[in-house]
């Protein structure tokens, strides 16, 4: 059963490499020292370009370095070698053209719904420019889009994990950065809420707009329908060390829908996936 | 019908007798009085006694003179001991640089009991307020200070980072994330600051009334020293101990009643 059934047109492994890329990792390594003594190598040789208003996922097993790859875009964390560019110019640490939803959200406990939203544009460079009514404006807005309006007064601690999820999705977007990179947003959800904000993700997203008008996100998960779901791309990682097996073209139309997930193809994408990191998603939950 | 069932079962259950918590402390109360009346003299104290005592130290104005005193002491104190300790403990827990530096120095005089540095206040300071006022200082800036160190340097680092990625500076960063993290902690800190203020206080006052040779200035403390040194009142004495454990309690339910109100996010200290 190693042989996976094979929809048509996947390039497997084609090219990761594109012209004149938003995001270009180039040779990305990344080793952590564990006290000098044990080094783990999180991220191997990893290349691969992302274009403007592109929407890649990052699928792989659990600890294959999908987080250090974001962190990396993010500048939260320097390559050991390799080079890290947006829109040509060298990555050497976090920037508000770069927002990022984090997979616990990283809410602020002591601000409301509203507090948290507008955190970025009250005390970041995000806002400047923005006079308080224009900044109310913004905040309304997208609290509105998350479907947050009339929770505006609540705290974190008083809200659902979709709630928060939300509330994190609105921050990021209300600061409008170019590049939106998301860490297992929807991992801590139960299924439902999770399809729920999936669609409305790609509302938010904005693919009923065309590709140009877009933003650039990458987003990851270990859920490899939902990979499939949202993906323009998908990247395949495997562990130890991290490193890309394959990128996959999803070419499902958008908008995407329910409908989506009933297509043959869609269902064909998820197998062919699963079948690249089957055997080390097995060794994983084993050992 | 289980409903009909139940409802005469909570009827019959034995409500809790509102008084039962006070039996306990009126039988002690009862055996000291007793106990007093059979074996005591004229001043061995009573509960009967410390009432009208306290009823005349209350009528003559003493007793809430001495605690305007000591609690205007604790409060100078107190402000100073914490407009020092909360900024040197988020600049000691935003940065290692300056906690490696100042930490061994703080922990070196935690230790030395507030007490103890009554000879040199009082050599520095006299016998007044100033020298109370830096007893209190002093105890009370320890907690203060070690609390806020704890707060600020344990903020979630999730946080800290979301501020970078939304490209704040570390000023703002420490302004609107590690400040309002600490401040629970920060809360803890004046919580225990406070009651070791109030306690140093009368050791402070006892001490000071001590050389100089009592007076009515010289706050609850003072009056406590007085009627054990000179006019020997055991129930006077005993009233000024109630007096101080009741308003420490106030002061600690006033503390953390504020802590509520500025922190509505924060669990319930």
């Amino acid at each position: 059963m190693k042989t996976a059934p094979r929809a048509d047109a996947l390039p497997d492994g084609a090219s990761t490499r594109i012209a004149a890329p938003k995001l270009r990792l180039e040779g990305v390594c990344k080793r952590f020292d564990v006290s000098g003594a044990h080094a783990t190598v999180a991220v191997a040789d990893f290349t691969l370009d992302i274009a403007g208003g592109e929407f890649l996922v990052i699928v792989g097993p659990s600890g294959c370095g999908k987080t250090t790859v974001l962190n990396v875009l993010a500048g939260l964390d320097a390559p050991t070698s390799g080079a890290v560019t947006i829109d040509g110019r060298a990555i050497r640490g976090p920037g508000p053209d770069r927002g990022v939803m984090f997979q616990d959200y990283a809410l602020f406990p002591w601000h409301t719904v509203w507090g948290n939203v507008e955190f970025g544009l009250r005390h970041g460079p995000a806002g400047a420019g923005l006079d308080a009514d224009a900044r109310r404006k913004r905040v309304a807005g997208y609290v509105d889009l998350v479907g947050l309006s009339g929770s505006e007064a609540k705290y974190p601690h008083q809200l659902s994990g979709g709630m928060r999820q939300r509330v994190a999705l609105a921050r990021l977007m209300a600061n409008e950065p170019d590049v939106l990179l998301m860490d297992e947003p929807l991992a801590a959800l139960d299924a439902q809420t999770r399809i729920i904000l999936q669609d409305e993700l790609l509302r938010i997203w904005g693919q009923d707009r065309p590709a140009a008008k877009r933003r650039t996100v990458v987003f990851i998960t270990h859920a490899i329908d939902e990979a499939v779901f949202l993906a323009d791309r998908v990247a395949v990682m495997t562990s130890h060390p991290g490193r890309i097996k394959a990128v996959i073209d999803v070419g499902l139309p958008r908008p995407r829908n329910d409908a989506t997930r009933a297509l043959p193809q869609f269902q064909a994408l998820t197998q062919h996936i699963w079948s690249l990191i089957r055997d080390e998603a097995y060794r994983a939950t084993v050992t | 019908m289980s409903a009909a069932a139940a409802s005469p079962a909570t009827g019959a259950a034995p409500r809790p007798w509102p008084w039962r918590g006070v039996l306990l402390p009126l039988a002690i109360l009862a055996v000291w009085q007793a106990l007093g009346m059979l074996g005591g003299n004229v001043r061995t104290p009573l509960p009967t006694r410390v009432v009208a005592a306290a009823r005349d130290l209350i009528a003559s104005g003493d007793l809430p003179w001495g605690i305007a005193q000591s609690l205007g002491r604790v409060f100078l104190g107190f402000a100073v001991a914490a407009l020092i300790a909360i900024p040197l403990g988020l600049a000691m827990g935003a940065f290692r640089s300056i906690e490696r530096n100042v930490d061994p120095l703080i922990e070196s005089f935690r230790p030395i009991a507030a007490i103890a540095i009554l000879p040199l206040a009082i050599l520095w300071l006299g016998t007044g307020t100033a020298a109370a006022v830096m007893i209190v200082a002093y105890a009370a800036f320890f907690p203060i200070v070690v609390n806020t160190v704890a707060g600020a340097g344990r903020v979630e680092p999730t946080l800290l980072r979301a501020a970078a990625t939304m490209g704040l500076s570390r000023f703002a960063t420490l302004r609107t994330v590690v400040i309002p993290a600490a401040l629970p902690a920060i809360g803890v800190g004046l919580r225990i600051g406070m009651g070791v203020a109030w306690t140093a206080i009368i050791a402070a006052e006892l001490a000071v009334g001590a050389k100089a040779g009592g007076g009515t200035t010289g706050g609850i403390g003072q009056m406590m020293f007085v009627f054990y040194a000179y006019s020997i009142e055991l129930n006077r004495i005993v009233v000024c101990m109630i007096a101080v454990g009741l308003v420490a309690l106030v002061l600690d339910r006033a503390i953390r009643l504020g802590m509520r109100l500025l922190m509505p996010w924060a669990p319930r200290p």
